[in-house]
Parts: C-alpha cells; sequence; structure tokens
C-alpha cells in the first residue's frame, strides 16, 4: 500500500526522466526483434508509444530524438546538483537564452507534459486529475494541467523559477505560470508580446526582451557575455539551417520527411535547440529524409493528400495520428508549431545576438500568429504562405479546445484560407493530450472523410476545369 | 425614479441613444474596461459600453466563434451581427482576453464598422508598458480625431475627463449606499445604474444618478438572509443578480468589471491627459488579464469584504473564461484561508437552463452560511 502510494505521489518529471534512463542505455542500431523484446517489456501505454517511434522507417530519427531528450531530462534532473537553476519555460520561449547561462537550464512545460502523455502509463492523465482536484476549471489548457497537477500534486520537481512568454499570445498559457509562481512563491519572469506589428510594437518587445534579460541575469548572478551567446548563437544557426533543408525537403512529392519528424522538429525548438544534441538530432532528420527522398519510398500506395496542420497535432496517440496518416497517404508537411520560420542570428557583437535572439522570439509559433496586431490575419498568412509553398491539398485544424485564441480566428482561417488558396479546412475538435475527450479512431474517421469527400473530389475537380478550356477552345 | 433607471438599462438602444442619434450626433462602441472613454466623449461622440444583457442566442455568432469561446462575447457578437447594434458609428477594440480579441475580430470581418481603433493594453505595469500605453491613449485621441474628423483640444478632454470621472464618483457614491448595515440600494438596482453610466449621455446619467441618490437617501433595502460579494468575470445579467437576490443573498459590493473595477481609481485631473488616463486604466487597472498583479486584485476583494460587511463570495466565470476560471481558484484558496466563505460559480453566460442550478448552488451556499437580516 506504501509503495502504491508513494508511486502515485510520483511527480510526472521524475517518472519521465526514469524512463528515459533507460531509453538513453538502448543501442543505436536496434533490430526488429529487439524493438519487440522491448516492447513487451513495457507498460501498455509506453509501449504503444514507442512501438509507433521505432517502426523501422522512423526508427533512427525516433533514437536520435530520445537520445537527445535523455541529455535534456538528464540535464535539467541534475541542475540542481550541479549548482544550476532550473527554470520553467513555455514552448513558445525560445531555450537558447537560457542555454547561454552557466548557472541555469531549461524545462519546458509544454515538452515535459507531451513526454508524459506519450511515455507513461496513464498517459499523464492521473496529474491532470491531480489539477482539477485543486479546483481549476476543465478548459484550461491540458498540457499546462497535466504540468501543473504533477508540480503541484505530487513531488514532482520544483522549478526555481519561471519564465511565462505568452503574455500577448495565450491567456490560459500565462494564466497557468502565474498560478503556479504564486502556489510555489517563486518568482515570475514575464516577456509581453506587445500584439502591435509596427514598429513601435517590435522595438516595446525588443526593450520587454532586454529587460528578462537583465532580470535573468540578476536572478542567476550572471551576465551573460558576448562569449558565453556565442557558442549558442553559432548552433542555433546550423539548427536554422538543418531547419530550413527540412522545409525545402517538405515541398517534394512524394512527402519524404516522415510526418513524426514535425513533432520532432519542435521538440528540439523548445528544448535544445541552439546546443550540440539539438544540432545533431537535426542533422539525423534532414539525412533520413534525405535518404528517403532518393530512394522515392513512401509509405503507402501513393500520396493521396498533402495536408498542412494548422496548429497542435493530437499527441496521445501518435501511431494513431501521424504514422496512421502517413500509411494512409496523407502527408503531414508540418503544423502549427512548426511555423516558426527561424533566422540565422549575427553573431559579430552582443547586441547583435541578443536583438537577434529577441527576434526569434517574436516569431515563435503561437507568439507570432496569435500574438500579432490580428490574430486571424497574422495566423492566416501563415498558413497560406505554407498551403502554397508546400503545395498542400487541404489544411485541418486539429481543433484543442482549450486553445481560445485560435477557436476564436478559426473561421476567418478557413475564410480565408479558401480564398486565397482555394484550400479546404477541415476543423476538428478534441484534446491534443487527453485521448478521453475525442477518441483517436473519430479523428482518423473525420480525416478520411474530409479527404475523400472533398479534398479528392476537388483535385480530379480541378484537373477537370483544367482538361476543359483547350477543348471550349478547339471546338471554337 | 429607479423604475425609469431600469427601463433604460433593460435595452441595448435605449432611448436617450436613440435621441442622441436623432440629433445628427454619433455612438463609439468599446467592450473593455480598459479603454479610455474619456477620448471618445472629448470628441463630442457618445461613448458606449458593449453588453449583451443577457441576449441567450448565439446563433449567428456560433457560425464564427466556436463553443469553446466564452457566451458573453458570442452573445456580444450575435447582437454585433444582428443589427441590434447599428446604431454605432464606430468600434474600439481592446485585447482584454483572447475571447474579446475574438469577438472583435469576427464583427469586423464579418461586418465592418465605418470607424474602427484598436487601443493594445500590456498585460503589465512595468515603466515599459506604462510609456508604451501612454503612447497608445495619444494615438487613440489621433485616431478618433482623424476618424471623425474632430479636433479633440486638450481643453475639451480636461473637460471630458471631469465628466467621466463625475460619473465614477456618483457610482462610488451609489456603492457607498450598499456597503452600509443597510443597504440602499439592491445589487440588481446598482448593475441597473452601472449600465446606464456607459450608455447614455454623461449629463444624463448625472441628473438620473443625483435623482436615484436623492430619493434613496435613508432607504433601507430589508428581508434577506445574507450579504454576499459578487467577483469574477465580465457579467451585465442583470436577471442572474435578480435571482441570486431572489433567494435571499443580497450583493452590497461586487469586483465586476461590469462593476466596482470600472470607477474604483480617481482620474487625476490635475496630470497630463494621456499620462492620467493611463495610469487609471492600466496602472491601476485590475483584471486577471494582469498577469503579475495578483496580490492587488486580492487586496481589493478583501478590503471590499471588510468595508461592505459581507457574510460570503460569490465568484463566477463564465464557461471557458480562463483569466476568471484560474484566478478565482487562487482566490477561493485565499479567502478560504481567511475563513471567508465562498462559492464558486462555473455558468454558461445568459442561459436560461443554468439558471435553476444557479439558485440552487445559492440557496445551499446561504443554508452554509446561516442567519437572517
Amino acid at each position: 500500500m506504501k509503495g502504491a502510494l508513494a508511486e502515485a505521489k510520483t511527480g510526472m518529471f521524475d517518472r519521465v526522466a526514469m524512463l528515459f534512463e533507460v531509453i538513453d542505455m538502448l543501442p543505436e542500431d536496434m533490430s526488429d526483434e529487439e524493438v519487440a523484446g522491448l516492447l513487451a517489456f513495457l507498460p501498455p501505454d509506453a509501449s504503444k508509444s514507442l512501438g509507433a517511434m521505432l517502426i523501422p522507417r522512423v526508427r533512427k530519427g525516433s533514437m536520435a530524438f530520445m537520445e537527445m531528450l535523455a541529455v535534456w531530462l538528464d540535464q535539467a534532473k541534475h541542475a540542481k546538483e550541479q549548482g544550476k537553476k532550473a527554470i520553467l519555460v513555455p514552448f513558445c520561449f525560445p531555450p537558447e537564452l537560457i542555454h547561454c547561462f552557466d548557472n541555469a537550464f531549461p524545462v519546458t512545460s509544454e515538452v515535459l507534459s507531451t513526454l508524459g502523455v506519450v511515455a507513461l502509463e496513464g498517459q499523464g492523465e492521473r496529474y491532470y486529475d491531480m489539477a482539477l482536484g485543486l479546483g481549476l476549471p476543465d478548459h484550461i489548457c491540458s498540457s499546462n494541467s497535466i504540468e501543473v497537477g504533477s508540480m503541484l500534486g505530487s513531488n514532482d520537481f520544483r522549478p526555481q523559477a519561471i519564465v511565462s512568454a505568452a503574455a500577448g499570445s495565450c491567456d490560459i498559457n500565462s494564466k497557468t505560470h502565474e498560478f503556479v509562481a504564486r502556489y510555489h512563491d517563486i518568482p515570475l519572469f514575464m516577456l509581453e508580446k506587445p500584439v502591435d506589428d509596427t514598429e513601435r510594437g517590435i522595438a516595446q518587445y525588443y526593450r520587454n526582451y532586454r529587460t528578462l534579460v537583465r532580470d535573468l541575469e540578476e536572478f542567476f548572478g550572471e551576465e551573460v557575455t558576448e562569449e558565453k551567446i556565442r557558442p549558442v548563437v553559432e548552433k542555433h544557426n546550423r539548427c536554422c539551417e538543418l531547419y530550413m533543408e527540412l522545409w525545402e525537403l517538405h515541398k517534394a512529392s512524394p512527402h519524404p520527411v516522415p510526418n513524426l519528424f514535425a513533432l520532432y522538429t519542435y521538440g528540439c525548438r523548445f528544448s535544445m535547440w541552439g546546443t550540440d544534441s539539438g544540432v545533431e538530432m537535426m542533422q539525423v532528420l534532414v539525412d533520413e529524409s534525405k535518404k528517403r527522398l532518393k530512394s522515392g519510398e513512401y509509405p503507402a500506395e501513393r500520396e493521396v493528400a498533402r495536408c498542412l496542420l494548422t496548429y497542435t497535432s493530437f499527441y496521445f496517440d501518435l501511431a494513431g495520428m501521424f504514422n496512421w496518416m502517413e500509411e494512409s497517404g496523407y502527408s503531414y508537411l508540418g503544423d502549427g508549431l512548426n511555423l516558426m520560420f527561424p533566422q540565422p542570428i549575427d553573431p559579430s557583437s552582443r547586441d547583435t545576438m541578443l536583438d537577434g535572439m529577441a527576434e526569434e522570439a517574436r516569431n515563435m509559433p503561437m507568439t507570432r500568429q496569435m500574438g500579432s496586431g490580428n490574430m486571424a490575419m497574422g495566423w492566416s498568412a501563415d498558413a497560406v504562405f505554407s498551403v502554397k509553398e508546400l503545395k498542400a491539398d487541404c489544411a485541418i485544424y486539429p481543433g484543442h479546445h482549450a486553445c481560445k485564441q485560435t477557436w476564436s480566428a478559426a473561421s476567418i482561417l478557413r475564410e480565408e484560407l479558401m480564398k486565397r488558396t482555394g484550400v479546404p479546412l477541415l476543423i476538428l475538435q478534441g484534446d491534443s493530450w487527453l485521448k478521453r475527450t475525442t477518441p483517436i479512431g473519430v479523428i482518423q474517421e473525420q480525416i478520411s472523410e474530409f479527404v475523400n469527400n472533398v479534398v479528392i473530389p476537388k483535385q480530379s475537380g480541378r484537373k477537370k476545369v483544367r482538361r476543359r478550356a483547350p477543348k471550349a477552345e478547339s471546338e471554337d | 425614479m429607479m423604475d425609469e433607471v431600469i427601463r433604460l438599462s433593460e435595452t441595448v438602444e435605449n432611448d436617450c441613444v436613440k435621441e442622441w442619434k436623432e440629433a445628427g450626433k454619433k455612438v463609439v462602441g468599446y467592450a473593455c474596461v480598459c479603454t479610455p472613454a474619456e477620448i471618445i466623449d472629448a470628441a463630442g461622440l457618445l461613448p458606449y459600453r458593449i453588453r449583451a444583457l443577457g441576449n441567450p442566442r448565439t446563433d449567428i455568432a456560433d457560425s464564427h466563434l466556436a463553443r469553446f469561446n466564452c457566451s458573453f462575447c458570442r452573445s456580444c457578437l450575435q447582437l454585433g451581427l444582428d443589427g441590434t447594434y447599428d446604431f454605432l458609428d464606430g468600434l474600439v477594440e481592446t485585447n482584454g482576453c483572447d475571447h474579446l480579441r475574438g469577438m472583435f475580430e469576427n464583427w469586423e470581418y464579418v461586418k465592418p464598422s465605418p470607424f474602427f481603433h484598436y487601443v493594445k493594453v500590456p498585460h503589465q505595469t512595468t515603466p515599459d508598458a506604462m510609456e508604451y500605453f501612454t503612447e497608445e491613449v495619444r494615438l487613440f485621441r489621433k485616431g478618433i480625431e482623424e476618424g471623425f474628423g474632430v479636433e479633440i483640444t486638450d481643453k475639451a478632454l480636461a473637460e471630458a475627463i471631469e465628466r467621466q470621472e463625475a460619473i465614477r464618483e456618483r457610482l462610488r457614491t451609489i456603492y457607498e449606499m450598499r456597503r452600509g448595515a443597510e443597504t440602499a440600494f439592491t445589487g440588481a438596482e446598482a448593475l441597473s445604474l452601472f449600465l446606464l453610466a456607459s450608455a447614455v449621455p454623461p449629463e444624463k446619467f448625472l441628473e438620473l444618478a443625483d435623482e436615484a441618490i436623492e430619493e434613496r437617501k435613508g432607504h433601507a433595502v430589508t428581508g434577506y438572509r445574507a450579504r454576499l460579494m459578487l467577483g469574477g468575470a465580465a457579467s451585465d445579467e442583470l436577471q442572474l443578480i435578480r435571482e441570486i437576490e431572489d433567494v435571499g443573498g443580497m450583493v452590497v459590493t461586487d469586483s465586476l468589471c461590469y462593476g466596482a473595477r470600472a470607477f474604483w481609481s480617481p482620474v487625476d485631473t490635475k496630470a497630463d491627459a494621456a499620462e492620467a488616463l493611463a495610469q487609471v486604466y492600466l496602472g491601476d487597472l485590475l483584471c486577471p488579464r494582469m498577469y503579475d498583479d495578483y496580490p492587488r486584485r486580492r487586496d481589493f476583494v478583501f478590503k471590499a469584504v471588510s468595508d461592505a460587511n459581507v457574510d460570503g463570495v460569490v465568484l463566477m466565470h463564465n464557461k471557458f473564461c480562463d483569466v476568471h476560471g484560474v484566478d478565482n481558484v487562487q482566490l477561493r484558496m485565499d479567502l478560504e484561508k481567511a475563513g471567508i466563505p465562498v462559492l464558486q460559480l462555473e455558468k454558461e453566460y445568459g442561459s436560461k437552463a443554468d439558471i435553476g442550478r444557479i439558485r440552487t448552488r445559492v440557496q445551499a451556499f446561504l443554508e452554509r452560511i446561516g442567519g437572517t437580516r
């Protein structure tokens, strides 16, 4: 009984870290038999997720991703004993700044929640229930509430401070981090994005960023010097190059980038971007995609539809979402969290580097779209650009019920996509991190119906229009 | 007098607005408590705070906003799109919350207003944020001038600030008259007066408010079971307060944005106009959208509880309202720690179906508090 209680009170971070200690011991090149043996040994939920990640066509990329996360978790876990402060950051905050400090390490809340959902038995739902047990409403973001439930309801790791970077782009993210900071009585550092795309608004954001840097320097008792920033910036720049290579690869048909790599790309952006581990992982994604491009392999008989997902995906069933789409011929060109368009930073001085990092922060997903002067138009601009660039046949909004700001703008996005690209948008309702809201089978059915009844007829309709025109001319 | 106040406050386009329009004058709508209405007033325009008055219909709005958006914003959008707000000559957006932003974006997308201006309000009160917002106030003044082809002189602005301050002062008096041992206004009556303050010309409101204050001097509302404070989300639902009071809970004070939060802080009429307005509308703003300012909100609630000798606090939020939904949890924890009874209510805006449930919960809460006054 005592053991059961202790297990129930173990926090998500500790449980995930323990699991990744095991994963880190796995050989890089695992045979199918070894994978089968490993999956049989794991609890069902973890086995299902790892099974999705270790299918042969994505195994190498997945191993690289898990190794990167093992390093991240290990450093986060041992931050305190190494005299570092663990700082909780949201996904929309580029972690490079924290990586520049000797005395600090970033722990990204949404990455942690996603790992909990993917890797733990029960998929983090116990922590979600703990958050609701505190009285928090069920309409707050499950990614945040899973993390909050774990941090406040169990003996989980406790950050020394929080950077809140969603002010201006997401109420609930900002509100949850405020709540945790007050509950734990730890400092909350805010990086606000003015909802203002004018020069004045951009200048204000840069000012806010510099204030944050100064506040963090004071908190960590350490100055981020040019010498400390430059190596991180150089690795950031390398990550950018690799991101752009992947972006170019996404344009090819059939789609050579395995669907799951979209998740791995931003998983890296939100945690180890600007580090050696991040560069190594991104390199593997590019290499693996190039191999597939060269071989012309594609998991389905043919590429049926090229799909751009316009916001967060569904993470509670990687096999049922990412792999199923690919095996059905539905290419996953990326989702809203991939729409960050990172740019290289000028490394010539501390000022150019800090301004470059501020610009990167301003362009993080969600901040860039929902933090713009007009949410719907900022979001539509990126979606329209990506649909055209990546030659998408359709767009899918995987509506996460807690994303009130995207729900506010989804109907305008649908109109704008249709008007400016002719591409239809499927609006789904579910929860990105909880299977209990909309089961994956229902999501699959809705995507299939959309592709079969809207996208495919539209594709053939377009061809008919094109064929008709010359015929009419010849008749004349 | 109160009958007239209630009659006028229960209609979106009330008689005073109609008269104003018939005189060829213009009306500018805004929704959020952070909007400096003085700028609109100084231009000779009528500042009108958008409301839904408990409208339960959202069928048109639902094809633009989603069911995951707050029903108050959907209800306002409905009235914007169904023609109820066609009397508005302009709209002023603020980034009060994600739902409100969506409401304005969809309203403007579907039915563009002849004049539209966006006042961007920071979520913190650092010196940089205050400086930015002060400039926003100046830009707002310029936007109104350009949009309506008028000049807002310093004198006109100073007079508008004094007029709006006089409105705040009357509202503070009305609230003061509710806080004593014998409350002079019911909560529903106070809300009616509050709603009128931002829906009729200032002179008209001052006249009505003065008469109401005079009429209620020495008046005591009796026959209730407990003195309640109402806190939480945007609510202009007269009927909701009537239902709470109908079961015996007299609302004697509040911390609502359609309530005390909108007028508690006086404007410094001697300071630079833009700076003074920035201080009131951002520096003194009590709203859970401010993410580093919880202690001030908590202190405001505790002071109101003490000043009005409250028996219990009802914290409500509309379903899907994140800022109040989370803030209310923190407030509940702090109030309970201090031994103050709290009822936390999640509700749908304007839903008649929700009323029965709310009545039952308030009745149970009153049972818990006990006592008869």
